[in-house]
């Protein structure tokens, strides 16, 4: 077990923790938008709300698959990611994200033309197409906190909250760029959908702050490396934007703004765009405050 | 059918980095990127301060977590237990390099084959025969030196080593040096709180 009093050494041939830095900003941006899409579409289909399904289905199709593809070394290979879904959760997120486009578009484009009744198809089929897109959409939340959680290489990253955390969150993004997208549409006509979704914000902002809450205090007090980690985030080189944006601008101000004023479009707005500050800098942060252990270490 | 591991002894390590050298030579290994390195560590307050060295390389994991999270079959164990990266099925997408609790993969940078060793764009024919046996963008990591040890050979830092402070050697072989240290000396495992079942040792 290393000692906390071991430095941060970079990359220099001295024992001590090691940033990881494998995983980077265009990996957190292919996470923060494939959860923000799948997000997005999950609380949309809920409401029926077309133009955010399809909103969502592409922010995730084209952003994300972009991201990745940026960071991966061998991006013409890329396909054999999908080859071990019995071991890997990268593999089980690419099926998913998959099957998810393929029916969520299929509900779409039922939704639109009425393919129900036009191909003559039930609705049994109807709703075992959506049935599958909503779970596949579930999947597409989940899978990266998964991925993340499964190794316990990095101690901040090995927790069972981060699934959590990644389901809140994209239910979260979805459910304020959902009000953002349908407040002069379905929701100015049904004031219920409105005060739902504006008090299920509120419940969702509580709820992620309860979860960083215990994801910081379960690393802290669960081995030195996720003591460090912790450190990094609330004392020390990243305190600034992890208190500042995710906290601050991220969960505070949005909490704020619809408590004081949500019945403003502007304010709505202005919340959103906190959140997804917020959201962003916690799928940076995560990443860069990861660090590897010390193999061993002498020091009493 | 042998299960092959390393041991380090850290009494007669003294941290030369010979090592890295021959591992480098061995494989070809671009600007940057280490199969193995010799990490110093000072601790103790003057005038009694102290100095160790600890070699590191890839584990070769009994369970090697690389493996388990890599989503195209490309990390795959041989049945004499050395953990191999195939080139060809490599994605370059780093999950076992986030996996690894030993921070030992490391990704080849694309820059470092257009580069080469000495930046200028051109590579020299020791680099042009090495690189080839890589695919750019990949993770890769320590493999023993296997076409070495299928050869009969010991790993390039094992002869290499000036004190003689790595040992390779079959660990289920009672008469192996490696078992015999591990054995007499108490051989410890790094990090073996991941539960990752390393079959590199430690002795001091």
């Amino acid at each position: 077990m290393a000692t906390h009093d071991v430095p941060i050494v970079g990359d220099s041939f001295q024992v001590g923790y090691r940033f990881q830095r494998y995983w980077d900003t265009p990996m957190a941006n292919a996470f923060f938008c494939g959860e923000l899409g799948a997000g997005l579409f999950f609380v949309s289909l809920w409401f029926g709300f077309v133009p955010g399904m399809l909103t969502g289905l592409l922010i995730t199709g084209i952003l994300k698959t972009y991201f990745h593809i940026s960071h991966m070394g061998v991006p013409m290979k890329s396909w054999r990611a999908m080859l071990r879904p019995d071991r890997s959760w990268i593999s089980r997120g690419l099926i998913s994200i998959m099957v998810w486009s393929a029916f969520g578009f299929a509900h779409v484009l039922n939704l639109w033309f009425d393919l129900e009744t036009v191909l003559g198809f039930g609705s049994i089929i109807s709703g075992l197409i959506k049935l599958v897109a909503a779970a596949a959409a579930l999947m597409v939340m989940t899978y990266q906190g998964f991925a993340i959680s499964h190794s316990t290489a990095i101690s901040l990253w090995s927790s069972g909250l981060m699934p959590v955390s990644s389901l809140v969150y994209a239910l979260t993004a979805g459910t304020f760029l959902t009000l953002v997208l349908g407040w002069n549409g379905f929701l100015a006509e049904q004031p219920d959908k409105l005060n739902l979704l504006i008090n299920g914000a509120l419940f969702l902002l509580v709820v992620i702050a309860v979860v960083l809450l215990s994801l910081l205090h379960g690393a802290h007090h669960g081995s030195p490396g996720g003591r460090t980690s912790v450190e990094l985030l609330v004392k020390s080189l990243y305190a600034k934007w992890f208190l500042g944006v995710v906290w601050g601008t991220g969960l505070i101000l949005p909490a704020l703004l619809l408590w004081a004023a949500s019945g403003s479009y502007a304010a709505v707005i202005l919340a959103a765009l906190g959140v997804l500050a917020g959201y962003y800098a916690y799928r940076v942060l995560i990443f860069k405050a990861g660090v590897f252990e010390p193999i061993m270490s002498f020091r009493p | 059918m042998a299960r092959y591991g390393m041991v380090f002894d850290l009494r007669r390590c003294i941290g030369c980095n010979a090592c890295v050298v021959g591992c480098k030579q061995e494989n070809s290994l671009p600007d940057g990127v280490f199969f193995t390195r010799t990490l110093s560590e000072e601790y103790g307050v003057f005038p009694a301060v102290n100095r160790v060295y600890i070699p590191t390389l890839c584990n070769h994991c009994e369970d090697a977590p690389c493996e388990k999270v890599c989503p195209s079959g490309a990390t795959y164990t041989r049945d004499d237990g050395i953990v191999m990266v195939d080139a060809d099925k490599c994605i370059g997408c780093g999950s076992c390099a986030v996996a690894c609790p030993y921070d030992q993969r490391t990704e080849l940078d694309k820059k470092s084959f257009e580069q080469g060793l000495y930046g200028e764009g051109e590579l020299t024919p020791f680099e042009e025969q090495g690189y080839s046996r890589y695919t750019p963008g990949m993770v890769t990591k320590c493999d023993f030196c296997s076409g070495r040890v299928d050869a009969g050979l010991d790993p390039a830092c094992v002869v290499t080593c000036p004190t003689d402070a790595r040992i390779f050697g079959d660990l289920d072989d009672p008469t192996s040096k490696a078992n015999q240290l591990i054995r007499e000396r108490g051989g410890r495992a790094p990090l073996p709180e991941k539960n990752t079942r390393p079959k590199v040792y430690y002795v001091d």
